[in-house]
């Protein structure tokens, strides 16, 4: 029931979005520019708001290489997504594009509604914490347990201590690391550093959640365990957008998969499996 | 506003301790560098100290005519008086001339001969004490066409060797000291910046969970002040403690120079406290930057 999001009259409804008084975030607006909505290639009409907004997007790096090439995604809200293809495709440039460490060279990149080529510095920040990042190292601090990881996402962006314990408590709880909140990682399996990282992630209560290859270190059965995780928090409503390697994962599932390859999209389907033929 | 503060401080406080080896490492850098600054300083000072007393002793002395009126005498010793270039006037009447004499010989083992002399061979004179040596010519050029002036004694060539001695020697202090400075500046500062490459996976990860560049950068600003000052202060504590033995081994020196302890030690203090918190603050604020702005 998912839509494909490349419509033919993507590029046209999205060179609308570009003029000044284009509204994204209206609250009587479901998101969709008018032609998007009714022509999406499947014939449904998906009145869901786009988290995320590719259109046309190129990156190329001061080397020259063109890490993506007219790359157009639609993510509407609640979705699941994987991104597949082989090192070096693109998918890292991508995940960097929708956190703003990069700017497209190319294109627009629209993330809950803000245009990232034209957001302020200072708002960064603010559209940063939209976003749940989930790494394949962690990148949990070995000097913190379990819970200072967590409630540091919160710290370090002026939440209140009186409002930091219950959302630390919550994501605790969602993950199931209650019982070892006040261990360091390094006492923690990897699946359990994995779930510590997600914790941290949720705890902003993001619009969406961006793994990349958030299993690339685990074992299978770990792996199996992250991803029930993360299908979890995907039906309490956040969008995840999963970069992985796993074909097993991907072929299993049977949702959305986006394949890049040399910086292009080379298929986006539904219900795909890791391989065009799968 | 408060809590940023608050935030930020504890937060600085705990990244000082929870990276203890590194931050350990930086404050021992910066007592160090401290040391040295001030160390040089004070060099620095006394040397000043030295080159003013010798200046000091360059002064325009006037031989007097015998016989000439007090009043005549006095009107010049005003109006040299009122000479922008000199500090002051001091006369020498005949007898102490030749007290003055006298005393010469016996401390240097000879005989007085003037006591067989009928008269008083020396002349009265007047010592001229200048504000700068660059001033002799000026004021020797004044005395020697006063008719009350028997002879200007000409120091002239000696004069000018040790203005240009002087001026090289202050010349090249201040050139010692802005290269010790700038070494002392690039030494801590890279120092800082080690300590916060060290914890670059924090920095990323406050970038990533959406903190504010002001979040992520004044915790380290405050903990390169703490740096700072608690190298200023280990410094302070290791000049105090060399300070006694120091003077007493020096005492001499300290008597003939014109040096002002009490403002030397208000100065090293003033340079030690600043230089540690501002080297301190610039160092964090320059390190952080690198990983903000992209």
């Amino acid at each position: 029931m998912l839509p494909a999001g490349t419509g033919a009259s993507l590029s046209t409804t999205l060179t609308a979005l570009r003029s000044p008084d284009a509204r994204l975030d209206s609250p009587a607006d479901t998101g969709y520019p008018a032609g998007l909505s009714a022509a999406n290639g499947y014939g449904f009409v998906d009145t869901r708001r786009p988290v995320l907004v590719l259109n046309d997007v190129t990156k190329t790096y001061p080397n020259g290489r063109d890490a993506l090439k007219d790359v157009d995604l639609v993510v509407p809200e609640g979705d699941f997504v994987f991104l597949v293809g082989a090192s070096g495709a693109g998918k890292s440039t991508l995940m960097k594009l929708l956190i703003r460490d990069e700017l497209a060279t190319q294109g627009t990149v629209i993330l809950d509604g803000d245009d990232m080529a034209r957001l302020p510095r200072r708002k960064v920040p603010i559209v940063r914490r939209k976003i749940g990042i989930v790494f394949q190292d962690f990148k949990l601090l070995p000097t913190k347990t379990v819970r200072e990881n967590i409630a540091f996402a919160l710290e370090v962006t002026g939440t209140s201590r009186r409002r930091i314990r219950p959302k630390v408590e919550r994501a605790l709880a969602l993950v199931g690391l209650t019982a070892q909140a006040e261990q360091y990682p390094k006492q923690l399996s990897g699946g359990e550093q994995q779930r510590t990282a997600i914790a941290r992630a949720l705890v902003h209560d993001p619009k969406i959640v961006i793994a990349d290859e958030p299993t690339g270190n685990l074992d299978p059965l770990i792996s199996w365990e992250i991803l029930q995780l993360l299908l979890r928090i995907n039906e309490l409503g956040v969008t995840v957008l999963m970069a992985t390697h796993d074909a097993d994962i991907v072929t299993a599932l049977r949702k959305r998969v986006v394949a890049l390859e040399e910086g292009r999209v080379i298929r986006d389907e539904i219900g795909g499996g890791y391989h065009r033929a799968g | 506003m408060l809590s940023f503060l608050a935030f930020s401080i504890s937060r600085a406080w705990q990244g000082f301790w929870r990276n203890a080896a590194m931050s350990l490492a930086a404050t021992a850098t910066m007592t160090l560098m401290l040391l040295l600054l001030s160390g040089f300083w004070i060099i620095q000072a006394g040397f000043l100290a030295s080159l003013t007393y010798v200046e000091d002793k360059v002064g325009v002395v006037a031989d007097l005519h015998d016989n000439i009126k007090d009043s005549d005498r006095l009107d010049l010793m005003a109006r040299l008086g009122a000479m922008p270039e000199v500090r002051s006037v001091d006369y020498v009447s005949k007898d102490e001339a030749l007290q003055r004499y006298r005393q010469e010989r016996a401390a240097q083992g000879q005989d007085d001969l003037t006591s067989y002399l009928p008269t008083n061979p020396l002349p009265a004179s007047l010592e001229v004490k200048l504000r700068k040596p660059e001033d002799y010519r000026t004021v020797a050029g004044f005395l020697e066409v006063e008719p009350t002036v028997a002879k200007v004694q000409n120091i002239e060539d000696t004069t000018d060797r040790l203005v240009s001695i002087t001026t090289f020697l202050r010349t090249f202090g201040v050139l010692l000291l802005a290269v010790i400075g700038s070494i002392v500046l690039f030494i801590v500062i890279n120092t800082i910046r080690l300590a916060v490459l060290g914890r670059a996976e924090e920095i990323e990860v406050m970038r990533l969970v959406g903190a504010s560049d002001a979040f992520i950068r004044w915790p380290f600003v405050f903990e390169g002040a703490l740096v700072g000052l608690l190298g200023a202060a280990i410094s302070l504590g290791v000049l105090v403690g060399a300070a006694e033995p120091l003077s007493q081994f020096m005492t001499g020196f300290f008597q003939i120079l014109p040096i002002n302890v009490g403002s030397i030690s208000r100065d090293v203090t003033l340079l030690v406290v600043g230089a540690g918190t501002g080297l301190g603050v610039v160092g964090a604020w320059v390190s952080v930057r690198t990983y903000l702005i992209r």
